[in-house]
């Protein structure tokens, strides 16, 4: 009997803690299917954030370091630094990446570290349980905005792909979706495009996946996934921001 | 005019500027080299242009420099030990006097030397003599290479000419005749490949009367230790703020007994 | 190796290299600003690496990938920037990692000025960074001794995979001394197994901080906590001077500040005042059994530092009121001068 589908090496065999209609185990399961067709595990280095992916390295099935929150790009960019020869990746929510850590990813992007990072957007803090994020809609309610997000109050959601496509250093930025079987697809294939840059030293990668929190937005796992495309996609439109070569 | 300072050190020109890199011992050379000078004539000006690092600068030594007359140039008051880069608008003035000798006492390595370039307009037309102090114990001038590259990054850097070494190789407290007589067979070499003559060599007083100054054929300018660390014994200028005037003791508080 | 005049800066620079530092991560602070831009020319010629951060929290967190991939790393900074590598230093003590951060520390709160200070004595050797950990701190008071430290300080990061923390006051940082490097003494430290390398032909290593189970974190802290008392056990450094003899005044200070006591020690000899210094080298573990046993022979003592009286709690602690103890104290920069101290103890003395 042939097997057509099976575990990529690159997760063990552990049930994840994510949510019913929670991205994060598909974009796991993209990393690691990349990470296995390229033949990449054996000399990879992931960097967990802080955030509901912080145990990410409980499923995945290479060496995993831990960093404080916000800071994964800084511990990524020590990591590369000290050992060009590791593939190196960051996964990061929006608190973590667009947030606390602004500062590390910018200039991470900046200084053109060849590194990947895994931006996963779903305009939401999860792990604390609900609260507004930079990346959170207008209007949109969370326990720290109960009355919606007021713009004039805190400003309009951050779009870091358009943020960081605008740095002068060339580096592969994308934005796409995993709420349609067409945008899992299409995900697989740019996370494959980020590694493969930097297996190829070419330049730092960054690929924003919008993704749903049916636990904290509150809806089900099919209306989250409707919500991703009706709220979401129209702020956050889905193209490549940025190619190396292609420079502004 | 020529004038002669110290043991037959020659001088025509009537602003001297030194540079080099961090530590060569730029600002002890420059005050007693301030110092000796204002023996011979008069007016005599020191502006501090340390603008890179706000320790061991010559302005610590404004009482000796002031007690013999000199006038002085750098932030006073408040802005004594500010971590600013602070050129007073007296620095333009002084330059451009057309009498009186000046000295600047130019901050360290070429970041230090930029300061140069920026004050082009006021020094263009000026006759100077730019000293590259020389300590061949440090790092980066410790070999000719070394100090050849470090002599263009300064040039580059202050868009100047350096017209001659000051030699000033020590050890502090570790220095022997040795590390004197070496330093200036090297120095010969560094002077021979990079065409800079030695104009002088600043030698500590104490040592200068061990030395057998045939192995050390240049003029000599003696040199007192200006700059202490705060533990010396009865120092000249001991390194940190000197008055306590508004600083309130804090301590004599008797504390708990058993 | 002939000797270098250098200043402190940059011989803590060159000691990183000698010890076998392969990488730096920094950013600017004065008055320690001579160790990164050292480096920046020295690493590259060594086949190492310099990279500027963009914040002291970049530059820590840096330091701490760097770390878990076995190298070698260190960073510096002083007092205001020392604050935020302390988030970095916690993760780094609770993964087990060894690292080396140096703190040439300038005086404060706040921005405060750009002078010495010993005022940063609490932050290194009581936490600075949160939770249960602490840090190997080390504190010389010549440019030499900071060479001898810092070579040594990786090793001791190496053999108890902790932070291990260098701290100078400004002067250890900016004063010149000629120095030397001396060729290393070879220390049996165990393999870096842990690192993360990439997992070709082992297990996956995970380096973290989290523990979601609280017995689990418990037992991470008594292990912590066990490993502190291996460091109180075996790496006490302390250096006494003209303590040797029935004692009118135990003078108690480290760094530049017990240089200056040394002179005022010397002041009181020619009148006939015996006094004795106790310089703790390694701030923690603290000297305690050798204060305790120096201040025996002791009638008083006086602790002298460039702050309001920080190491003056731990040598309350020790001396357990058994000896009246004296303080001295300088800050925003100034420096104790010999006389002041020597005229302080003239009176304590006599009282």
């Amino acid at each position: 009997m042939d097997i057509v589908f099976q575990r990529p090496e690159t997760l063990r065999e552990n049930t994840t803690h994510y949510c019913p209609g929670c991205t994060h185990g598909i974009i796991h399961r993209q990393v690691a299917e990349v990470l296995d067709e390229l033949g990449l595990r054996e000399r990879t280095v992931g960097v967990a954030p802080v955030g509901c992916s912080v145990l990410a390295y409980n499923y995945f099935n290479c060496d995993f370091v831990e960093a404080a929150h916000g800071r994964a790009p800084a511990m990524a960019t020590g990591i590369k630094r000290s050992r060009p020869d590791l593939i190196v990746f960051t996964y990061q929510g929006d608190g973590d990446l667009a947030s606390i850590g602004m500062g590390e990813i910018v200039h991470a992007a900046n200084r053109g570290e060849k590194i990947c990072v895994i931006f996963v957007n779903n305009a939401i803090y999860g792990m604390t349980g609900g609260q507004m994020a930079p990346t959170t809609m207008p209007g949109q309610i969370t326990t720290t905005s109960p009355k919606g997000r007021d713009v004039n109050e805190v400003g309009y959601p951050l779009r870091m792909s358009e943020l960081l496509s605008s740095l002068r250093t060339p580096a592969f930025i994308v934005r796409t979706a995993v709420h349609t079987p067409k945008g899992m697809i299409e995900t697989k294939n740019y996370i494959r495009e980020a590694f493969q840059n930097q297996v190829d030293n070419k330049c730092f990668s960054l690929v924003e996946v919008l993704s749903t929190c049916p636990t904290n937005w509150g809806l089900n796992p099919n209306k989250a996934t409707e919500w991703v495309e009706k709220n979401m996609v129209p702020y956050y439109p889905l193209k490549v921001f940025k190619r190396p070569g292609e420079e502004i | 005019m020529t004038i002669t300072i110290g043991n037959g050190v020659e001088l025509d020109r009537r602003l001297f500027a030194f540079v080099g890199n961090y530590g060569s011992g730029k600002t002890e050379v420059a005050v007693n080299f301030t110092i000796a000078l204002s023996k011979v004539v008069k007016p005599v000006a020191i502006v501090d242009m340390d603008i890179v690092n706000p320790y061991f600068r010559c302005r610590e030594a404004q009482e000796q420099l002031e007690n013999e007359g000199i006038e002085t140039i750098f932030p006073k008051g408040e802005y004594f030990w500010a971590d600013l880069p602070i050129i007073l608008p007296q620095v333009k003035g002084v330059l451009e006097r057309k009498n009186g000798y000046v000295v600047l006492d130019v901050g360290g390595e070429d970041m230090g030397a930029r300061i140069l370039a920026s004050l082009d307009d006021s020094l263009k037309e000026k006759d100077a003599d730019y000293l590259f102090v020389l300590n061949l114990s440090r790092p980066f001038t410790d070999d000719v290479k070394g100090c050849l590259e470090t002599f263009k990054m300064i040039e580059d850097a202050g868009k100047i000419r350096l017209t001659g070494i000051v030699l000033n190789t020590h050890l502090l407290l570790d220095t022997t005749p040795e590390t004197i007589y070496n330093g200036y067979t090297k120095a010969r070499e560094v002077a021979e490949k990079s065409r800079l003559p030695i104009r002088f060599v600043s030698i500590e007083k104490g040592l200068l009367a061990k030395l057998d100054m045939s192995q050390v054929p240049s003029p000599v300018l003696p040199l007192e230790r200006i700059m202490r660390h705060p533990w010396d014994m009865k120092p000249v200028c001991r390194f940190g703020p000197k008055e306590l005037t508004k600083a309130a003791d804090l301590n004599q508080k008797n504390r708990k007994k058993s | 190796m002939a000797k270098k005049l250098m200043k402190g800066n940059e011989a803590i620079g060159e000691a990183a290299i000698h010890a076998g530092c392969t990488h730096y991560f920094g950013y600017p602070i004065t008055p320690q600003t001579e160790i990164a831009e050292y480096l920046a020319k020295r690493l590259p010629e060594v086949g190492g690496v310099f990279l500027q951060a963009e914040s002291e929290l970049g530059a820590a967190n840096m330091i701490y990938g760097s770390a878990c991939t076995g190298t070698r790393v260190f960073t510096s900074s002083s007092s205001p920037g020392v604050s935020l590598m302390a988030e970095a230093m916690s993760y780094i003590a609770g993964s087990d990692i060894p690292a080396v951060f140096v703190n040439i520390m300038r005086a404060g709160p706040g921005l405060g000025g750009i002078l010495p200070s010993q005022a940063d004595y609490f932050q290194a050797v009581k936490g600075g960074g949160h939770g249960d950990y602490r840090c190997l701190v080390l504190a010389p008071s010549t440019v030499q001794e900071a060479v001898d430290l810092m070579v040594d300080a990786f090793d001791l990061a190496d053999k108890y995979r902790s932070p291990v923390m260098l701290v100078g006051d400004g002067m250890i940082g900016q004063m010149m001394e000629p120095v030397e490097f001396k060729p290393r003494k070879q220390v049996a430290l165990p393999p870096k197994d842990w690192a993360t390398t990439g997992c070709k032909g082992r297990k996956p290593n995970v380096i973290t901080s989290v523990f979601m189970d609280p017995e689990v974190l418990h037992q991470f802290n008594l292990k912590l906590g066990a490993k502190y008392e291996e460091m109180k056990k075996h790496e006490v450094r302390v250096e006494t001077y003209k303590c040797d003899r029935q004692m009118d005044l135990l003078l108690v200070a480290y760094g530049t500040t017990a240089r200056i006591c040394k002179t005022s020690i010397d002041m009181l000899d020619e009148l006939g005042i015996k006094a004795g210094l106790l310089r703790p080298i390694t701030l923690f573990p603290y000297p305690e059994k050798e204060l305790y046993a120096t201040a025996k022979k002791a009638s008083k003592v006086l602790v002298v530092e460039m702050s309001m009286g920080q190491m003056l709690e731990d040598v309350e602690r020790i001396l357990k009121g058994e000896k009246p103890i004296e303080f001295f104290g300088r800050t925003g920069g100034l420096i104790p001068a010999p006389e002041e101290v020597f005229d302080l103890a003239k009176k304590l003395v006599k009282k």
